[in-house]
């Protein structure tokens, strides 16, 4: 069975008192250790879909279905435990706190769901992503690849079933965006995660077993390999 | 035109965007404009009182002739000889209360005959005319007759209706013989032929004062010379209006300190300007990068953020002036009472919204504003527009310089002691204020230590207390270090002022009470009855006095007297005791050490006094000193043989023997009555017996206990307008920091849709939103009570001392202190309620994308 699910679903925003279509009738499975990349220019409905995908935003008909339970049913505090529990986000320009140390911006979501040995699985974490040594440091003490990887870290700190990445190589050179791919890609398989990436470069969706192509909100492609 | 274009698109209309917290910077610097208006208006009303109570009947003369306990008539002979062409009106100035409406009411006898027309209605039409005759010669019929009275037109009386009087300690049914017309000043007043006047009041053979009005374009300084040298030596010749000026210079002290207090408000209002802009400034660094690169020069940035600044003090003036005149109304009544009870007579006058009330508003206002917004405006001109476009806002949030800032506070700190050391100057403690400026200065230097210092430690401890919401509100109060500081050293401020005047009042009342308890001997208390004032001396009938000391449960009848005089230009309570009395329980404190018998020994029968610590600090006298009193027609030296404390008035005490004022102003009647109960009789029971005897009279009468109550309650009413100014301080604060708060989370809105992101819950933004106010408020309170403790030092050892001239005792009144900061504590987190609404409200897939 696969770990989230999108049923033909449609999502509909108003703007400004007009309704704008972001995604319409898309239907994907995404398994357990699989990395699935969306693709597709500015406005297609990449970040509408992760946003869905993790249960911060709700389709306006079909259904998103995490590990089987349809999130639309879920209440504000049943979402927030979902996301504690089964998603991690990572951003393109990382969202880390500044307040705190690296090591404590990876326990923040499990201090955030009140989980115990926090610290024991920052450090763990930390080393998944090879910054051993560094949890000490403050963001803005380190360079944007290391900021991506606490980024990572944080994301998988509380062991996530879904891991949505939006443009995770955006801020990023080259050489060092294909480091954090790998590294995307290497915990995936570790950790068993069903990924989701949308990148609007197809050098970095080359890496992925899944290729989702969105147009205009809708999926043009699906290809597996 | 195009800069005001521009100066509203850039820098106003952002201001509407967040109408709440706008609303709430506007209503706080409102406030501090109102509590200051409030006070210069209710001032102005008060101090106006004292022209009104007695002046506004006086008419238009040119110079007055007193003399401590009267004129004599003898006087009027003397001066009426002269060979000059001038108007002398004497009069009979004393105090009657409506008995129906309990109002206390000026009392005035003058010489109707000559005088009466002045105070006849305005004649507008032939029949009022016809009218006018009618009244008057209605009038002058019963003129001699005490129970003949005129009263204002503002007591609703017409002329036949009754109105009864108690004067002194008996009342007396009087007619209304005519109206006197509103044109006489706003006070109501109760006029009687001098004659009738002397009856009432018992008072043969003296005039209280008598008026000259000179020919047109006298020499009034040549005319005071000659007419000085014609009357006797104790009877001084003045221009009108003398005792206004004392009246003013006395009350100046009191006016100038209720004053400042009303500028802390301000002050406060002053940091949350200062934290608007600079949140203004950080806000808009890249824009300021862009509109630099786009042609403004640093001038125009300057003038922008000073412009927005000012654009927040008027609004905040605009709003603060009708707050400030529905303020003044409140404000003058508990003025009143307080100047009622410590200084003089008096009933406010109007309050009037003049031009000048509004230019003051304006002016401080945006005055403050502006002079607030300087440093931040300063700062966002040196803004470099390659630095700006190209670095984020952390860089320049993270500018402080604490090392640097703790050393000027620590120099600030040390000038504030050096200050604190100086002397009063023309009888001010500038120095003591200037202090007091210092310290806070100090404190506001120190405060990104202290917060930086705290909310590291905090963070730690309240992760683990409080869970990762409390170690994520500190660790945010500490990376915007320079915002939290301004906000904690707004609500230190006042929290400061609040701890420092309570434990100056607290200081004030434990002094009061055990002073009390040494002062108060006696078991029972008489005065006539009537509400108290500080220049009110109503008299009690000799002959009531006689037989409460025959009552057979009585052991002694301490008599005191007390006149109003003036000396060296300000008005002072001179007193006389009965030292036949024995004084067994006496335990006076005397600032020699000497036991209490010993020192009223020395002024039985001789020209010596002792003199309250108040009149010895106005007067710059002290122990062995002789000073001059004008007693009656006599001009006599009296020797300081010691000085006692003395807290009922600041007016000033001089005490004598009874036997030695006799002689000089032979006036038996006693103003107040200590009974002494002999050792075997009971207080209750001989209480009644002096109610009995005291029949027909008017008198109130105190146990030992109530007297001591009474004079708390008056106390505690004195400075009740201290603590509503306080209270104002505390709002403007609470006010600031919930703005603040608003502002915090909308600068931060990324990072609690982050937070959000990362599985926290609405409840848990609440919680690190209340926890981040719950924090500014302790802190706060931390620095607002440290700081608090050293103001108070200077308020009770240099302003207090200074100002006034009482020594008080340092006292921590543990409780009140305990409520206030625990009240200011719950109304900051409470303050925190609605920024953390807004920030559960925040839609984090909107913000997290935001740029």
């Amino acid at each position: 069975m696969a770990i989230l699910s999108l049923q033909n679903v449609s999502k509909e925003y108003a703007s400004d008192g007009q309704s704008v279509r972001a995604l319409e009738g898309v239907t994907l499975d995404v398994n357990e250790g699989e990395f699935a990349a969306l693709v597709g220019r500015s406005g297609c409905g990449k970040s509408t879909l992760l946003h869905l995908a993790g249960a911060m935003d709700f389709p306006t008909s079909g259904s998103v279905l995490i590990e089987g339970k349809p999130t639309s049913d879920l209440d504000d505090a049943q979402q927030t435990r979902l996301r504690r529990d089964k998603v991690g986000f990572v951003f393109q320009s990382f969202q880390l706190l500044h307040t705190l140390t690296v090591q404590e911006n990876v326990e923040l979501p499990l201090l955030l769901a009140g989980k115990a040995g926090a610290r024991e699985l920052a450090l763990e974490r930390l080393h998944g992503v090879e910054l051993d040594g560094l949890g000490a440091r403050y963001p803005h003490q380190l360079s944007g690849g290391q900021m991506q990887r606490v980024a990572i870290a944080r994301a998988l700190a509380h062991s996530p079933r879904i891991l949505l990445a939006d443009e995770p190589t955006g801020n990023l050179d080259t050489t060092t965006g294909g480091i954090i791919l790998e590294l995307l890609l290497r915990l995936t398989r570790e950790q068993k995660t069903a990924t989701i990436m949308a990148t609007h470069s197809l050098e970095a969706a080359s890496v992925c077993d899944t290729l989702v192509k969105l147009r205009d909100g809708r999926v043009e492609e699906v290809t597996r390999r | 035109m195009p800069r005001w274009k521009l100066f509203y698109r850039l820098m106003l209309r952002p201001l509407f965007q967040e109408p709440v917290r706008l609303g709430l910077m506007v209503l706080a610097v409102g406030l501090g404009v109102a509590v200051v208006l409030a006070i210069e208006l209710a001032g102005n009303a008060a101090a106006g009182s004292f022209h009104s109570s007695m002046e506004s009947l006086a008419g238009d003369n040119d110079l007055e002739v007193v003399a401590s306990g009267g004129v004599p008539e003898a006087v009027l002979a003397t001066l009426a000889a002269q060979p000059f062409s001038m108007r002398i009106s004497p009069r009979i100035e004393d105090f009657a209360v409506d008995t129906r409406t309990r109002e206390t009411l000026p009392l005035i006898g003058l010489d109707l005959i000559a005088e009466g027309s002045r105070y006849a209605p305005p004649a507008d039409s032939d029949a009022a005319n016809t009218k006018r005759k009618e009244t008057m010669e209605e009038s002058v019929r019963d003129l001699e007759n005490p129970e003949s009275v005129w009263v204002s037109a503002g007591m609703g009386k017409k002329p036949g209706n009754d109105i009864s009087l108690l004067i002194n300690d008996r009342v007396l049914d009087c007619v209304v013989r005519g109206v006197i017309p509103a044109s006489s000043g706003n006070e109501n007043a109760i006029l009687m032929d001098i004659a009738g006047a002397q009856r009432a009041l018992n008072r043969f053979g003296r005039v209280d004062r008598i008026l000259i009005k000179l020919p047109a374009n006298s020499n009034l300084e040549k005319w005071q010379r000659q007419l000085s040298g014609v009357v006797p030596p104790g009877v001084e010749v003045r221009r009108q209006g003398a005792g206004t000026e004392e009246n003013r210079k006395m009350l100046a002290a009191f006016r100038w300190n209720l004053r400042l207090l009303s500028y802390i408000a301000l002050v406060v209002g002053a940091f949350l300007i200062y934290n608007t802009i600079s949140v203004s400034v950080v806000r808009r660094r890249s824009e300021i990068g862009i509109v630099r690169a786009l042609g403004a020069d640093r001038g125009e940035v300057l003038a922008a953020f000073l412009g927005e600044a000012a654009c927040l003090g008027l609004a905040g003036a605009l709003v603060g002036l009708p707050l400030g005149r529905v303020m003044a109304d409140g404000a003058v009544k508990l003025m009143a009472a307080t100047v009622e009870s410590l200084y003089v007579s008096s009933r406010p006058g109007e309050i009037a919204l003049a031009p000048d009330s509004l230019a003051l508003a304006l002016l401080i206002g945006v005055g403050v504003a502006v002079v607030s917004a300087i440093s931040p405006a300063r700062e966002a001109m040196h803004v470099s527009p390659v630095d700006a476009m190209a670095q984020g806002r952390r860089e320049f949030l993270a500018r402080s310089h604490r090392g640097r800032d703790l050393a000027i506070a620590g120099a600030l700190g040390g000038l504030a002691a050096v200050a604190a050391r100086m002397p009063a100057v023309a009888g001010k403690p500038f120095f003591g204020y200037f202090a007091a400026v210092l310290l806070i200065a100090a404190a506001a230097y120190a405060m990104p230590a202290l917060v930086n210092f705290i909310s590291s430690i905090a963070a730690g401890v309240l992760g683990k207390l409080f869970g990762v919401e409390a170690m994520l509100a500190s660790r945010s109060l500490a990376a915007s270090l320079r915002r939290t500081s301004v906000l904690v050293g707004a609500l230190a401020t006042a929290v400061a002022m609040m701890v420092s005047v309570g434990i100056m009042v607290g200081s004030f009342r434990q002094t009061v009470v055990s002073w009390m308890n040494n002062q108060l001997p006696a078991d029972l208390y008489l005065r006539p009855a009537g509400s108290p004032a500080a220049d009110r001396h109503p008299t009690l009938s000799v002959d009531l006095v006689e037989k409460i000391a025959a009552l057979p449960g009585v052991a002694g009848v301490d008599r005191l007297r007390a006149y109003e005089i003036s000396y060296d230009g300000m008005p002072v309570t001179l007193a006389a005791v009965d030292l036949r009395v024995p004084r067994a329980n006496r335990n006076t404190e005397f600032f020699s050490g000497r036991p209490a018998n010993e020192v009223l020994e020395e002024l039985r029968g001789k020209n010596n006094v002792i003199v309250s610590e108040p009149f010895t600090y106005k007067h710059k006298v002290k122990t062995g000193d002789a000073i001059i009193l004008w007693l009656g027609e006599f001009r006599e030296s009296f020797r300081i043989v010691d000085v006692y404390s003395d807290y009922a008035s600041e007016r000033g005490y001089i005490l004598m023997d009874r036997e030695v004022l006799l002689k000089y102003l032979p006036d038996e009647t006693p103003t107040n009555l200590a009974v002494f109960v002999a050792p075997n009789a009971d207080a209750a029971e001989v209480r009644k017996e002096i109610q009995e005897v005291s029949a027909g009279h008017r008198i109130l009468i105190f146990s030992n206990r109530e007297l001591r109550t009474e004079a708390v309650r008056i106390f505690d009413r004195t400075f009740a307008i201290t603590y509503a100014l306080e209270g104002v301080a505390v709002m403007v604060a609470v006010m600031g920091i919930a703005g603040a708060l608003i502002a915090l989370v909308i600068d931060r809105r990324r990072e609690l849709g982050l937070l959000r992101f990362l599985g926290a819950s609405s409840q848990q933004i609440r919680k690190m939103i209340l926890v981040e106010a719950g924090l500014l408020g302790l802190l706060a309170n931390l620095a607002g009570f440290v700081l608090g403790y050293f103001l108070s030092l200077i308020l009770v050892f240099v302003i207090n001392k200074q100002s006034f001239g009482w020594t008080i005792r340092f006292h921590w009144p543990v409780a009140v202190l305990l409520a206030a900061l625990s009240v200011v504590y719950a109304a900051t987190v409470v303050s925190g309620w609605y920024p953390a609404r807004v920030a559960v409200r925040l839609n984090p897939l909107e913000v997290i994308h935001e740029e």
